[in-house]
């Protein structure tokens, strides 16, 4: 990972936390603005690329609603009961499809949060009330869970806490290879390290800023030796000419490099967007192939390949996992039951199901 | 116009030249048509070729559902784009008699293969695979 953020922007009050220290000891060289109230500071930018603009400066301020909560999911789809824990907004990478183009365009400022001790409370409090309900939990939705960790150090606060929790498996989802701060900690086996994975030809194509290929599967690899389970992650899967082939050479070349056993999900998803959302791709990448897919308006508002071809895609995706990984948990991201029938022959009654189908058997 | 845009991003070709289609071009250029219809086919051949496969398939399916012969006031189709993976089944009756000839209609094809092959298109499998 290359990011440097130009600028520290730090809303007063945080120069006590454990983040700002880490931030001030990892960044030196970047210097550091004092504000009283971090919106101020990012009022907006006079580039024409207002939302890659914003990923430039990097802001800690307190968070203050909710931290912990059920991930929104998509209208009328099979949803998997995931939970979500939020400690930053945005991400330093630039994926030409990533949805926070849409969902943070009008508060796109790059942010992590120093009050990760009101996180852990909240985790807490939820986690011990609920002790007989199984909670997974991603810390990925708005941000990359890794990204920015060389810096800020914040999954080294989380783990410790996370570990100790019987009723929960805390994943860490990321298109980085900023592990390093994991490895010598001891997850319990409650920690998922989870990899959005991509053929290299659609990471160098739009996927700007991540880690290759290579890197993550490395990055995989030493997280599996340090004790961490995995997850990957093939979403969005992308549909071009010779898409068949790289993505059972990437199938194939993950389950040559780790151990399929101690993977504990894989999902799969088919490019989507909002029509909003692509209005901005259109504007921000407009030579992105990724416009000129076969998509098709659904029922939940957003555009995906039209159906006959992305259960093509599942079911050859599923079929090249099988060959290596015969019995690996793999579920669809917002799809419906009618694709999951086609895809599996089945489809989850209900989220709790598919909720519980993820828990770890110990 | 998005549809002309994205046409020439995935085949590298000028918007002029896609313009300059025979089926786009003789669409646009009938005498026989109005405006309104010429740009009805203009905007459905630019369909066409904006989304090949979907329009084959849907071509697919059409042609299996006539071949099924059925009574002209039973009508079958599907969603466009083809979401929900549905075929719909539509007629009216008017007497008993005209309902129980209709069922009758529609239970003598359910052997037919073109059936099998419509719901084999919707669900994502080639033509010859049984569903």
């Amino acid at each position: 990972m290359n990011f440097i953020p130009e600028e520290l922007v730090v809303e007063r009050g945080c120069e006590s936390s454990v983040i700002f220290n880490n931030l001030r000891s990892t960044l030196p060289q970047v210097p550091v603005k004092l504000v009283d109230d971090v919106r101020l500071g990012a009022a907006g930018s006079d580039s024409a690329n207002q939302f890659g603009a914003a990923k430039r400066k990097l802001y800690l301020t307190r968070h203050r609603g909710e931290f912990f909560k059920k991930c929104p999911g998509s209208e009328g789809q099979v949803c998997c009961n995931y939970f979500v824990i939020n400690f930053a907004s945005n991400c330093p990478m630039d994926c030409s499809y990533c949805y926070l183009q849409e969902y943070l365009a009008d508060n796109a400022s790059l942010k992590v949060f120093s009050n990760i001790g009101d996180l852990i409370d909240e985790a807490d409090r939820t986690l011990r009330k609920h002790r007989g309900h199984f909670f997974r939990i991603g810390t990925g939705e708005i941000t990359d869970s890794l990204a920015l960790e060389p810096y800020t150090g914040i999954v080294r606060e989380l783990i410790p806490y996370f570990a100790e929790q019987p009723n929960v498996l805390l994943e860490l989802k990321t298109k980085s290879d900023c592990v390093d701060n994991l490895l010598d900690l001891d997850p319990k086996g409650r920690i998922v390290v989870a990899w959005s994975m991509n053929p290299q030809p659609v990471i160098d194509r739009d996927e700007h800023g991540t880690a290759s290929f290579a890197e993550r599967l490395l990055a995989a690899r030493r997280c599996q030796q340090a004790g961490y389970r995995l997850g990957f992650h093939f979403d969005p899967m992308i549909e071009y000419p010779g898409w068949e082939t790289d993505y059972q050479s990437m199938v194939a070349e993950i389950f040559a490099s780790i151990d399929w056993r101690k993977v504990c999900w894989l999902s799969l998803g088919v490019l989507r967007e909002t029509p909003g959302l692509k209005r901005v791709m259109r504007q921000r990448f407009p030579r992105t192939r990724l416009l000129a897919g076969e998509q098709v308006l659904c029922p939940d508002g957003k555009l995906r390949y039209f159906q006959p071809q992305r259960i093509r895609m599942y079911r050859k995706m599923v079929q090249w996992i099988r060959q290596s990984a015969p019995t690996v948990q793999i579920y669809l991201c917002m799809e419906s039951k009618e694709i999951w029938q086609q895809v599996f022959g089945f489809a989850p009654a209900c989220e709790k199901e598919l909720g519980n189908r993820m828990a770890p058997v110990d | 116009m998005d549809w002309l845009e994205e046409i020439a991003l995935r085949e590298s070709e000028p918007i002029q030249r896609i313009l300059a289609d025979k089926f786009i071009y003789d669409s646009n250029t009938d005498p026989r048509l109005g405006r309104a219809d010429r740009l009805k086919r203009v905007k459905e051949q630019l369909r066409r070729r904006r989304y090949p496969r979907l329009a084959r398939t849907e071509d697919k399916i059409r042609s299996h559902i006539s071949a099924l012969k059925l009574h002209p006031a039973i009508r079958l189709s599907v969603l466009p784009g083809l979401e929900g993976g549905q075929l719909s089944v539509e007629f009216q009756a008017g007497s008993v008699a005209e309902f129980k000839a209709a069922a009758t209609k529609l239970s003598d094809a359910i052997p037919l293969s073109s059936l099998a092959a419509i719901f084999n298109l919707l669900s994502g499998h080639a033509e010859k695979e049984q569903s």
